[in-house]
């Protein structure tokens, strides 16, 4: 969604500049169903500098990534050391099925994409979540 | 307290008028007493603790008043359900009024329980002579208007209100009537021509085309005959039911409009029409005493031969 | 998790339709109505799943609501 509304130039300023640099960059993109302010990591910069040269898609990593932080950030995620690539959100990190629903509307808004509900009620984990995005094309 | 506080009010006043609600007498009502309240439950649950109250040394004391001994006293079980607290089961909740101090239709005496017994009854009213049709409900049975149902005065039997069959209900008493409503705006209940009239002035009737409305322009839509309808309660969302058919005659019989093949094109199908069985409660339970089911049949009739 | 029920599904369904109203809202009262939908939905969370009725009620008035709220016109929303 940013790449449309920020020039250029200012994914210069993410790759060059420390990470805090990254919030102002990416105002709009926040989802604000989390409210609480997020320090954005390094592989958001990374990400930034990939989109600039080729479409050549998103990586694993900056996915699990970019996943991962939103769940950080998220109010009900009691336990967040239990945090990782293969976390389930309601065996490890203690989210009912409402909040599941709240963590993929989150990562739909987060990857620009719309997730029809049959798919979204399929995806119970990090890993799904970051398998799924993969698989869209349209995701960035 | 809150009753003495009120009365006291009420002397105040310079000229001693009384509401209209305490002076109005109904045929039925022998009783003059009657006007004193049963009791101010409405009053009494939320007392404003910041105002100070008059001592009852200085106020007139309101006597409960006496059982009479010719007291005809009837009981009235009545639907509640209380979508506050939505898991909870909906109950018979039974009143029991003097049919002396109680006007004769079944309305005067939910607003009578309403007033002066049990503030939470929900129903809805509004003209109470049965040409709003605000008041329909299933009283002892069948669907009609509370207002132009006459209490049965056998105080031997008890009445039973319920709300309208097979509705959802919104609390108490209240349908929920988005459903119907939609289905009556489905058949565009207005005049529909593109010519403009000839002398560029009303568009004219003869009295014999005028005729044929009479006996569908009555229908208040009170929804008590859609409701009876055991066709309507299985296929409600389909099937349009007796009250937006007649409707929808009222609107293929006028000989003004000028849509009206378009108007049996949108009933051409099997459900919107053709679920009507001539089960004939419809026109049974009218309680403007019209006749939906001849109008389906005079559209099917229409449809027939066309 | 235990396989969700049909009813759930609807549940998660409305609750997944409710936050996309909520993102086509003016972005400075957006949170208001991001949290009465979040409230809205987690007050009824403790509902036995078998109570059907109950569900099948407060499904029904959400939609109701929703429809209400969809609306551009209203634009903000208080959080009581």
């Amino acid at each position: 969604m940013f790449r449309t509304t920020l020039p250029r130039l200012a994914r210069h300023l993410v790759y060059s500049a420390p990470r805090y640099q990254a919030p102002i960059a990416r105002p709009i993109a926040r989802s604000s169903l989390f409210q609480s302010t997020r320090i954005t990591p390094t592989s958001t910069a990374f990400q930034a500098a990939r989109c600039y040269s080729a479409s050549a898609g998103l990586s694993h990593e900056e996915v699990q990534g970019r996943i991962m932080d939103l769940l950080k950030n998220f109010d009900k995620v009691q336990d967040v050391s239990k945090l990782n690539g293969e976390s389930h959100f309601h065996n490890d990190l203690g989210l009912d099925s409402l909040d599941t629903v709240e963590v993929v509307m989150a990562i739909e808004e987060e990857f620009s994409i719309e997730i029809p509900d049959k798919e979204a009620d399929a995806i119970h984990s990090i890993k799904q979540a970051v398998d799924y995005i993969l698989a869209q094309p349209d995701a960035h | 307290m809150a009753t003495t506080r009120a009365f006291a009010r009420l002397a105040a006043r310079p000229t001693a008028v009384r509401p209209a609600v305490f002076t109005r007498s109904f045929a039925s009502v022998t009783d003059t007493a009657a006007r004193d309240p049963i009791s101010k439950a409405g009053e009494a649950i939320n007392p404003d603790p910041t105002r100070k109250v008059v001592p009852e040394s200085k106020t007139s004391t309101t006597k409960e008043p006496a059982p009479d001994k010719d007291a005809k006293i009837k009981s009235f079980h009545i639907y509640r359900w209380n979508p506050d607290e939505p898991a909870s089961k909906p109950k018979m909740q039974t009143y029991t009024l003097d049919l002396n101090k109680t006007g004769p239709m079944m309305l005067d005496a939910l607003i009578r329980i309403k007033n002066e017994v049990d503030p939470t009854l929900t129903f809805r009213r509004s003209c109470r002579e049965g040409i709003c049709g605000s008041c329909a409900m299933n009283i002892d049975g069948v669907n009609t208007l509370a207002c132009l149902c006459r209490i049965p005065t056998d105080t031997a039997k008890e009445s039973r209100i319920y709300p309208l069959p097979h509705m959802y209900v919104v609390k108490d008493l209240v349908p929920d009537m988005t459903n119907f409503y939609k289905q009556y705006r489905s058949v565009k209940p207005y005049l529909q021509r593109t010519t403009p009239a000839p002398d560029g002035r009303e568009y004219r009737q003869s009295k014999a085309e005028r005729k044929k409305l009479d006996g569908l322009y009555e229908c208040i839509l009170c929804a008590c005959c859609s409701t009876s309808c055991p066709s309507y309660w299985w296929n409600q969302e389909e099937y349009l039911g007796p009250a937006v058919l007649l409707q929808s005659y009222r609107w293929i019989a006028d000989s003004r409009d000028e849509k009206t093949a378009e108007r049996q094109d949108a009933l051409n199908n099997s459900m919107s029409l053709y679920r009507c069985h001539t089960i004939l409660n419809c026109s049974r339970t009218c309680p403007k005493g019209l006749n939906p089911a001849l109008a389906i049949a005079e559209i099917k009739k229409s449809m027939a031969f066309t | 998790m235990a396989k969700i029920s049909g009813l759930q599904r609807e549940v998660l369904s409305l609750y997944r339709q409710c936050l996309r109203a909520c993102r086509k809202k003016p972005a400075d009262t957006r949170l208001n109505f991001y949290n009465h939908t979040r409230s809205e939905f987690h007050r009824n969370s403790s509902i036995n799943k078998k109570d059907f009725g109950t569900i099948e009620y407060l499904i029904r008035s959400g939609r109701k609501k929703l429809e209400t709220y969809e609306d551009p016109g209203i634009r903000n929303i208080a959080n009581l």
